[in-house]
């Protein structure tokens, strides 16, 4: 009995180790990831975020906090009312073709970066320091620091792409595949992954990973697949041009966004009133209101509007009954709203995804995007009521109409894995976080 | 209007009434018979669609069935029936559904009325249907014709809804095909005949006539039938569950072929019609060639008898009307002939008589005072021969002065006898007339005679006429004469001259009038007769010269008098 009830105990043990090993990070294994978006340049702020800091790295980045915090760059002073930065550099990292990082070797990229947009900087490297000179303030600099556009990356004949992240570019066919390596060199450490294949324009259910955009959210999707989901970060909004403002405000009235979120998104994001979700702005709650046809419709009475024409991606099967929505519910409040699928029309239904965490520069960018920067220069990160007046200025402009804030979706097949939560209110999924059995 | 014309209008009019009342009655009984034919090819029609309406809601209803049926469906509903239903993973279900049904419509809608999943408006979902919330066995339900909402406008469907039950909660399933032009096109329409679908819906069809049925349907709908030149046009409203009109049937028939036919009436009656006018013309020549020419030749009769030949005889070649006419009228002319040799026979007697009682008269008057004076002178021989030699020269005297007057009378009635020709030579009206009163001044201003005024009234430019000058004055001296014995008691004496132009020709006219007593009408007739005479003392010779005078010049001579108002004689002469 007593024999009996070891043996019992030790096949428990073996097998409870058996599971565990399954949910226990481990080395090993090639990852093939399926994009359904196609890209034919390495340049990172042109690469997807899935791929944004698997090879190149920036000096610092914003946490799913919306704080900054150190990467290539583990401390950073502002002087001279933020005319001057000193930037000090990490020890001990080097680009995936050996070459060390330091100030000599980030200087001439970051100042390449800098320069398109601030003709008046320049940049003194110091050992394993920067010093960033500028004649007017870089209050900003950190954020422009933390974006893809000052990723601290080169290029050479034998690589098309060189940095100082996780992975190492092995093969690249533009606009085709991206093959990846494990950089054992990492100075975070390698990544579980021996290699990851990223074939791009493909929408197979087969590979490891894949993107589910909202337009197959609802096919068919193996059983054993698993969702990921990041953070609702992408605003999907209208863009009007040459629509009076009443219209425009009766649309946003007539709008709505419950079913949109519900149905069109199965229930993967949130309403939009605001341009920032909830979760980032912490104000979002201020700007919602319910549909109110009866208000939209007085506002349509009061403009005389000839039918308005919708544009939206012709292959986004998403966008287009996103739009045939819009069409229905702006009928119903008395304007005759035609969806066309050529992106262009006096509507224009976008995606703006947030590029980090970080409110006042998402707040800004879309300020920029929207043709309308002078709206948000008054914001101070530091001051949450300069972003809610930014950002309630930029919807009274009745140039945008915020619709849903969407999440980006993976699909993952049963033999990946990561730690959940691996990162809280993660923008996108982390390559580099992940492995797969053997 | 000439027989000839006559009998070719007749015929003319004959022709065109008759080939009216033919095109008219054929075109009537054509009419009639397209008509009754159209009636029953749309009845036909009709029937069929009625058919094929049936059939196909028959399909739709088995279709349904098999949707509501099916697997999928049924999972939904249980999945639905759950405490807490998610509905939005079922949003794109209606379309996959649809499709494998090939039906146009679908909805699958919830417990509580509100649209799951939209094949035909995807963008519907979570609408309302509450039309499928009442008191409807939907299992039991036949198909109807529905108005079905979809993003670019209005459609119209057979559809039908089914209940699909998962415990307490019931999911319906709606839908069904489009009924649009297509279905019609299916329809075996005749050669000629159009159906189209009018939607209760949409703006009234362009066609003026389709456009006043269907305001009439909107209005009570039921069948209409109307017709215009062009077309035919018969309107069947299509009526919804709630018996509201939903869309009209028109069946138009084009009334081409019809007009065609009435064309080709028309213009064979044209044809006709110009035919028998064309043979009314040859038939009018020749019929009236024909009858009119024993009547040409009877009317050539008339006149040869009217200018005088009473010898004249008209041919008869026919023992017709117009046979017994010439006969009749040579009868006549046989009569009138007798009787005027009697008249002139008679006449020539009577005057004669009358000659013999004038001249008997005129000698007499003279002859009784020789008797007597030559009696006186035997008497005074006898009696008192003393006082012979003065009763002689007394006597003597008497006699010669009586036989003055014989000699005169037989000068006169000689004068009369042996007219001479008149020998022409221009002569101006107006001298005539200055000489001829010249003449009767003395006579006109003798002491014992009534006061006679004496008026020429004369046209300067009188144009001169070609005349006997002696026998012009002659007849004017016998004018003023006889106007002179017209006034016993004075008055006015007018000779009057001028030119005339009239339709006659260029003339010259004198006019002498008196301002005696008149005459009355029946004196005027006799006038000119030789021989008659309103005086007391007259040859009545006087005015029948005048008229012999004025005819061997070619002229005309009248008569205007009234009793009590004097009397004018007029003279015109050719120039």
């Amino acid at each position: 009995m007593r024999l009996r009830a070891w043996l019992w105990l030790a096949l428990s043990s073996v097998a409870a180790g058996t599971l565990a090993a399954g949910t226990r990070p481990h080395y090993g294994g090639m990852l093939t990831v399926d994009l359904s978006a196609t890209f034919s340049t390495l340049e990172p702020s042109e690469l997807p975020p899935i791929l944004a800091n698997l090879i190149g790295e920036t000096l610092v980045r914003i946490n799913s906090r919306g704080e900054f915090e150190p990467c290539l760059a583990i401390a950073w002073q502002r002087e001279a009312e933020s005319r001057r930065w000193r930037i000090s550099l990490r020890s001990n990292v080097t680009f995936h073709d050996g070459e060390p990082l330091n100030a000599v070797t980030v200087a001439p990229v970051l100042l390449a970066a800098l320069k398109k947009e601030h003709s008046e900087v320049s940049i003194v490297p110091g050992g394993t320091t920067l010093v960033i000179q500028s004649d007017n303030p870089l209050p900003d600099l950190l954020t422009e620091l933390a974006g893809a556009r000052t990723a601290i990356v080169r290029k050479s004949e034998n690589s098309p792409l060189i940095g100082t992240g996780p992975f190492r570019v092995t093969g690249w066919e533009p606009g085709r595949r991206l093959t990846l390596a494990a950089f054992d060199d990492y100075w975070g450490g390698r990544p579980f992954l021996d290699s990851a294949v990223i074939n791009l324009g493909s929408t197979r259910t087969s590979a490891d990973v894949f993107d589910v955009p909202f337009g197959s959210l609802r096919r068919i999707l193996p059983e054993t697949t698993r969702i990921w989901q990041s953070a609702p970060g992408e605003l999907l909004a209208l863009v009007a041009a040459d629509i009076p403002p009443l219209a425009v405000q009766a649309l946003a009235l007539a709008i709505d966004r419950d079913p949109i979120v519900n149905v069109l998104a199965q229930r993967r994001g949130e309403p939009a009133f605001g341009l920032l979700p909830q979760w980032l702005s912490g104000y979002e709650f201020l700007f919602r209101a319910p549909p109110d046809l009866a208000r939209a419709r007085q506002l349509v009475s009061q403009v005389k509007l000839n039918p308005v024409a919708l544009g939206y991606a012709g292959n986004d099967s998403f966008a287009r009954a996103l739009a045939e929505r819009i069409a229905l519910n702006a009928r119903d409040a008395g304007i005759t709203v035609q969806p066309t699928p050529n992106n262009s029309g006096s509507l224009r239904l976008v995606h703006w995804p947030l590029e980090s965490a970080d409110a006042a520069a998402d707040l800004v960018s879309l300020a920029r995007s929207l043709g309308l920067p002078e709206r948000a220069k008054a914001v101070d990160a530091s001051k949450p009521e300069t972003l809610y007046e930014a950002e309630k200025a930029l919807l009274d402009s009745n140039r945008v109409v915020p619709l849903a804030h969407l999440p980006q979706l993976y699909a993952l097949t049963p033999r990946v894995h990561f730690r959940e939560p691996a990162r809280g209110n993660a923008l996108t999924l982390h390559l580099e976080d992940l492995w797969v059995d053997p | 209007m000439s027989f000839r014309s006559k009998v070719f209008l007749s015929i003319t009019v004959t022709v065109i009434i008759a080939v009216w009342v033919v095109a008219a009655v054929v075109s009537a009984l054509v009419t009639n018979s397209f008509e009754r034919r159209e009636t029953q090819r749309t009845a036909a029609l009709v029937a069929e669609f009625q058919r094929e309406f049936d059939r196909r809601g028959q399909d739709v209803a088995r279709r349904i069935d098999a949707i509501a049926n099916s697997d999928t469906v049924q999972r939904m509903a249980v999945n639905l029936s759950g405490p807490q239903p998610d509905a939005s993973r079922y949003v794109d279900e209606a379309a996959a559904l649809a499709r494998e049904q090939s039906l146009n419509f679908l909805e699958l809608v919830s417990p509580d009325g509100h649209i799951i999943s939209s094949a035909e408006w995807p963008a519907r979902f979570g609408y309302e249907e509450h039309w499928l919330l009442g008191p409807v066995d939907w299992n039991a339900q036949g198909v109807f014709l529905k108005r079905e909402e979809l993003a670019d406008g209005a459609a119209l469907g057979l559809v039908t809804a089914r209940g699909v039950k998962a415990g307490e909660r019931t999911l319906y399933v709606a839908g069904g095909s489009q009924l649009d032009q297509q279905f019609f096109d299916s329809l075996p329409a005749a050669e000629g005949m159009r159906v189209q679908l009018y939607r209760n819906f949409e703006s009234r069809p362009a066609s003026a006539l389709a456009a006043a049925l269907v305001h009439d349907l909107q209005q009570q709908p039921r069948q209409l039938t109307r017709t215009s030149p062009d077309a035919s046009i018969s309107a069947i409203p299509l009526l919804g569950r709630d018996k509201q009109l939903l869309a009209i049937l028109l069946v138009e028939s084009s009334r081409a072929e019809l007009a065609s036919l009435k064309r080709t009436i028309q213009a064979t009656a044209w044809s006709v019609g110009a035919a028998g006018i064309l043979l009314g013309l040859i038939l009018s020549f020749w019929t009236a060639s024909r009858l009119t020419r024993p009547v040409r030749a009877l009317a050539g009769s008339v006149r040869q008898v009217a200018a005088g030949d009473w010898n004249t005889r008209a041919a008869v070649e026919s023992r017709d009307e117009i046979g017994q006419l010439a006969r009749d009228f040579n009868h006549m002319t046989e009569q009138l002939s007798e009787q005027r040799d009697r008249m002139i026979q008679a006449e020539r007697v009577a005057a004669w008589r009358e000659l013999a009682r004038r001249l008997a008269h005129e000698l007499k008057n003279p002859l009784f005072p020789l008797q007597i004076t030559v009696e006186n002178l035997q008497r005074s021989r006898q009696v008192s021969p003393e006082q012979f030699d003065e009763v002689f020269r007394e006597s003597t005297g008497t006699l010669l002065a009586e036989l003055d007057n014989l000699k005169t009378i037989i000068g006169r009635f000689s004068d009369f006898a042996k007219m001479p020709a008149p020998h022409l030579e221009p002569v101006n009206l107006n001298d005539a007339a200055r000489d001829v009163v010249k003449l009767f001044d003395a006579q006109i201003h003798a002491p014992e005679r009534p006061p006679i005024e004496v008026r020429l009234e004369i046209e300067q430019d009188l144009a001169s006429v070609a005349a006997d000058p002696e026998q012009i004055r002659r007849a004017l001296r016998n004018l003023v004469l006889n106007a002179l014995d017209a006034m016993p008691k004075g008055g006015t004496l007018t000779i009057r001259t001028h030119n005339v132009n009239g339709a006659g020709g260029n003339r010259v006219a004198i006019e002498v009038s008196d301002t005696g007593e008149g005459l009355t009408p029946e004196e005027c007739e006799r006038l000119f007769t030789p021989y008659y005479t309103t005086k007391q003392h007259g040859t009545g010779l006087g005015l029948a010269i005048v008229q012999s005078v004025v005819s061997d010049h070619h002229g005309t001579i009248s008569v205007h008098s009234q009793p009590g108002h004097g009397t004018t004689f007029r003279i015109e002469l050719n120039r």
